[in-house]
This record gives structure tokens, sequence and C-alpha cells, in this order.
């Protein structure tokens, strides 16, 4: 199997007043196209920096970043605009939706970015494989947590992307909603999908099939979970 | 990007905040609504004085005796002694318009592009009527004075040259003149004495249409050689020029000119002792005095444009700040600078352009309520309402640059986190 996401040697370095605040120190990491990865690591640990130089919200201040056989480490913002919108589906922990805005159009919402065919067909179709065709007309703040996130899901999903990215996806959830959410996630894995969870949570984790954790801006322990 | 998913967005966010987004637009209904307002307003002032002015018939050209406007200083300058005619009316006195002149004038072959000629001495006499002595308005003239006017007879005839060679005492009298003397009885073949003289009635106008320069229906017509021995006058107060049609009229002018100048024996126009004018010129003058005016007060009222603008600007900050999770989402789902850029832009020149739509409305509605108590009709051109869409238009541009500036530019991490 091919490599979606090739890091090496990736360092993010936040200059402040006083010191220099090594938020992520020489990471290499690969991750293989269909593979379901958890980062993990505790607030402070570089997770949510990784998080960001992976979905091309941030640049990494050294290092190379190979996203789909492509060096995407120094792209202008405009660019990097591009490869989000085309290669990486977000879900986010809250604010997901768009505001008084009802299903369809939250999912079809990268579609106004890039160039894409048929998306009422997809949109309509992602729609049903998450389980919301019934409150594909509802407005966003007419739906309940566990629905907001599959939304997002499904608007990750629109643009089929290389990579889902997914921070703190049942973070604001309970038990059983987290729970179908993350059955969600293995679904559409099953179906080929290369799924990256950011979570500090064990159980969520455990979906995974390879957790790496993050300590001080470092992989710690990488280990095998082939479930 | 897609734009019409961007104008529909653009419309929900608008009416998402329904009650806000009325408010912000306020002040650009009030502006574009004031701007309209008066702009038709001074459209239909423009309007019915002109009309007032073309009831003076358009190709006609009035010379009157007397310095032009332009010679007013010279003339200030070089007579300090007093005027020459002093003290006895400076119409007779002073009147250099002769029956020479209109006998020139007159001549068909030497200036075939002059329809008619009529030459005027008024003034007011002493009327013998069943009620009492009155005075009325008394006008020597000859029937070319009848066309030219456009005025018509209901009842008996109007006299004609041979009348007014051999001074005949005959009178033509105007509609309401005619019935305020006789009533219903039928004034032809009456005599009619005026300041002493008896004059026989010949002929009744028509009622004609009046105007704030004459009141044709309301004085008596007499040959001018009748009158031009009653005001013991020999000259006219004034000469009426019929041009074949409006765009000889300019050339007509220096004509008339001419041949005035020759028959005054004066060799520098300078000097020229007759003006001529035409209601082209009265109409250019009292145009451009209008167009000045609406101007000045568009320009008042585009002020309260400029503070309804801010409005905007202002509103669109706040809505900037609100929605920071939203640029923020946007951004990480593929739109770039530009996009959110114009996202804010297209809102704001559409809150504008709602503003200024509405504010059409306002500008006509306040026109329809003022037209009752002004007398006219105020007159929404289709330029006005052109400009006020461009301006509200630019006025959303312009103010809202800086907020969608603002927001194109927010760093889509920062705006995710935004609390």
């Amino acid at each position: 199997m091919s490599n979606v996401i090739e890091l090496q040697g990736i360092s993010k370095i936040y200059k402040t007043g006083y010191e220099d605040i090594i938020a992520l120190k020489d990471i290499d990491l690969t991750i293989r196209n269909g593979e379901f990865v958890a980062i993990m690591g505790a607030s402070g640990s570089g997770k949510s920096t990784l998080m960001h130089i992976l979905g091309l919200l941030d640049k990494p201040s050294s290092g190379k970043y190979i996203l789909d056989h492509k060096d995407v480490s120094r792209l202008s913002a405009s660019n990097q605009a591009v490869i989000r919108n085309q290669q990486i589906g977000f879900v986010f922990q809250q604010f997901n939706l768009l505001p008084r805005t009802s299903v369809l159009n939250n999912v079809l919402l990268p579609t106004i970015y890039g160039k894409t065919r048929d998306n009422l067909a997809r949109a309509t179709q992602i729609i049903e494989e998450v389980g919301l065709s019934d409150r594909i007309k509802h407005k966003s703040n007419q739906l309940s947590g566990g629905q907001i996130q599959r939304v997002a899901i499904a608007r990750a999903l629109i643009m089929e992307p290389a990579v889902i990215l997914a921070d703190e996806p049942t973070g604001n959830l309970d038990s059983k909603r987290s729970q179908e959410i993350m059955e969600l996630f293995r679904k559409i894995n099953k179906k080929g999908k290369t799924i990256i969870l950011i979570t500090h949570e064990e159980s969520v984790a455990h979906y995974a099939d390879r957790i790496i954790r993050l300590r001080d801006g470092e992989i710690i322990l990488p280990e095998e979970l082939s479930a | 990007m897609k734009f019409l998913i961007v104008f529909k967005q653009s419309l929900q966010a608008i009416f998402a905040n329904k009650g806000r987004s009325f408010l912000t637009t306020l002040g650009i209904i009030i502006g574009i609504g004031s701007v309209i307002a008066l702009i038709s307003l001074g459209a239909g002032v423009k309007v019915s004085i002109s009309d007032q002015i073309s009831t003076l018939g358009t190709n006609n050209i009035t010379i009157m005796p007397g310095a032009g406007f332009n010679q007013g200083a010279s003339d200030s300058d070089g007579s300090m002694g007093g005027h020459p005619g002093g003290g006895s009316g400076f119409n007779q006195a002073s009147s250099t318009l002769t029956v020479k002149d209109l006998k020139s004038l007159s001549n068909k072959s030497q200036y075939p592009q002059i329809k008619q000629v009529s030459g005027q001495i008024s003034g007011s006499s002493i009327f013998k009527t069943p009620s009492g002595d009155r005075r009325y308005n008394i006008l020597g003239t000859s029937e070319s004075y009848m066309h030219i006017q456009n005025l018509s007879l209901s009842q008996g005839t109007f006299y004609k040259q041979t009348d007014i060679d051999n001074m005949a005492r005959v009178v033509v009298l105007g509609s309401q003149l005619a019935s305020d003397l006789y009533g219903n009885k039928d004034p032809l073949g009456e005599p009619l004495r005026i300041e002493g003289t008896s004059y026989r009635i010949i002929g009744v106008l028509t009622r004609a249409e009046e105007s704030s320069f004459n009141n044709p229906n309301n004085q008596a017509y007499v040959p001018y050689s009748a009158a031009a021995e009653s005001f013991k006058s020999q000259n006219f107060n004034s000469i009426t020029v019929q041009a074949e049609n409006e765009e000889v009229v300019a050339e007509v002018k220096k004509e008339i000119k001419k041949a005035l100048l020759a028959n005054h024996k004066i060799s520098d126009e300078k000097l020229a002792d007759f003006n001529i004018s035409s209601s082209a010129d009265l109409l250019s003058a009292v145009s451009s005095i209008t167009n000045m005016l609406t101007s000045l007060l568009a320009g008042i009222a585009a002020i309260s444009l400029m503070v309804g603008g801010i409005g905007i600007m202002n509103i669109m900050l706040v809505s900037v700040t609100e929605r920071t999770r939203e640029i923020g989402l946007r951004k990480a789902v593929g739109a770039k600078t530009i996009d959110i850029l114009a996202q804010f832009i297209i809102e704001a020149v559409m809150l504008t352009m709602i503003g200024g739509v509405m504010g059409i409305g306002l500008g006509y509605l306040i026109g329809k309520i003022a037209e009752p108590m002004i007398g006219f009709t105020p007159i929404v051109t289709g330029n006005s309402v052109a400009l006020a869409v461009g301006v509200s238009s630019f006025i959303g541009l312009l103010f809202g640059v800086y907020p969608a500036a603002k927001a194109s530019r927010l760093n889509p991490i920062d705006a995710l986190r935004y609390e």
C-alpha cells in the first residue's frame, strides 16, 4: 500500500519575545493509504500543532511534508487552501457547521471553493451514508450534537479527499453518541478512506488501527493495534 | 468560487438578521430617499417652468427696447448724469422700435425664415362700462399677434391691415373681458368708450391658457396705430417675431439684429438700443438655475449617504467579529483570502443596494406626498434611479472593503479557536 502522508524531520518553533517555544521536534511519520490512525497526547504535547501542520492550516518551521506524493511543506496560503479543499476533510470538535444553514448546504460548503461535478447527487448519497436522509432540509441549529458531527463527517467526505482529519470529534458528546460516531468513522475507514484522529481519550483512540503518542513535541511510542 | 451561491449566502446572511440589517440600511434608505426626492422635485420644477415658458412659443423671438443685460455695466459707467428718458414712463419714453422696423422684418422675400411679425404697444386705459369706469389692459397690435400667440376668435373678426392703416377705432376683446363687460349679451357691433374715444367691438377671442407672463383673456386688442395715438407714442413696446421653426431661431436672431442696427443707424452692436431674446434663452437660463439648485440640495442630501455608509461599515465590522468562527471554518474547507474578501464585500454591496432600492421607493413616496402641497409633479428620472443604485453600491464597496479585508486576513487556526 502506498503512503498518503510522509513527514520528514518536521519541527515547529514559535518565536515569542523571550524564548523560542518548540512545539514539535523533528517528527518523522508515515501514514499509509487506508489507515485509521489516532494521534494521542496530553494538552501541550504538540498534537494540535501536528494536526494544524497535517491539515495545512499551519506551516512547519523545518522539515518536509509529502501529501499524496506531493511536497506541500512550502506552499503559499492560497495553494494551501486549494489542497485543504481537495485533499483534506476536516471534522472539528465544535463550530463545525454554518449557523442557520441547512444540512445539505453545510455538506455542500466545500464545493463552493473547488471544482467538482454532480455535487447535489453526491451530497445526497453521502448524507444517506451518515444516516441523515430524513434531516437533509433541517437547519444546523435544529440538530443534536451527534447529528452535527454526522453532518461534519458528510462535509469532510464531499470532496473525496485523500485524508479525513478529525480533531476531538467526540469531545462534546456523551459516551453513547461518541460510540456511534466512532462506529461511523470505522465504517468509512473500511471503505478505504484514510482517517487521522486527534484525541486525548483512550477509549476513542482504540477504534484506530494504530496509535501515535506525543509528548513534549516528540513521538514516544508507536504501537501496532491491529484490531 | 460560484458567484450565484455567494449571492445567495449573502442574502441569507442579510435576512438572518432582518431587524439589524434594516436598521443598518436605514441610513442608506434615508440618504438615497432624500437624494431621489430632491432630484425629482428639481426635475418637476424644471418641467413645470419649461411648460410655462413653452406657452410663450418656442419659435418666438421678442425684441425689446433698451440695452441688453450684458451692457448694463457700461451703461452705468457712462450715464452718471441721470436717465435721458427720465420721468414719464420708461416704456413709452425710451422705446426705439418703430413701425419701420416692423415693416422691414415683415419683408418675406428678404427674410424667408421669418414666418410672421407683430408689434405691440401696451398700456392700460379707462373703459366706460355699465357698472362705471374701469381700468383694463389694452394692447395695440396687428392680426399676426393673434396667430403668433395661438389665439383664436370665438365671435366676429380680427381687424386687418387696412384698419391699422386707417387708424380704425375697432376693438377685439379677450374672453374674460367680454363676459365681464357684457355678461351673456352679444357684444358684437356694440360701441365701447375707451379713454373718451368710441370704439366698435368687432370680435371676441376664445378662452386661452394663462401663464405667469401674461393673461390674454383679460385685455382688449386694438390696431396699433390707434393705440399709438391714444398712448401718444409712435413706437412699440416690443416686437414679436415668429421664426419658421425652432432650428432657425438663432439665425433669425442674427438677421433681426443686423436689420435693426441698420434701421437705427448704429454701427457698433455694443451700442444697440434694443434687446433680442427667445424663449429658448429664457429656458436655458431657468434650466441652469434649477439644475444648480437641484445639485446643491442633492449634494447636501448626499452627506447623509456618507453617514449611512459609515453605519454599514460599523455593522460589517461587528458581523465579521461575530462570524470569526464561520470564517475559520470556510478557510479550513478551502476558502481563499480572496473568497472571504469577495463574500463580505458582496454582502456589504447587497446591503447598501437593498437600502438604495428602498430609498428610491421612499424618495418616490415623498414626492407623491409632496405633490398636492407644491402644485407640480415631481419626476423620478431613470438617471436619478441609476445614480442612486450606483452611489449606494459604491458606498457598500467603499465601506465594505475594510471589514472584508479584516475578515479575509484572519488566520484560520485563530479564527476556529475564537470564543
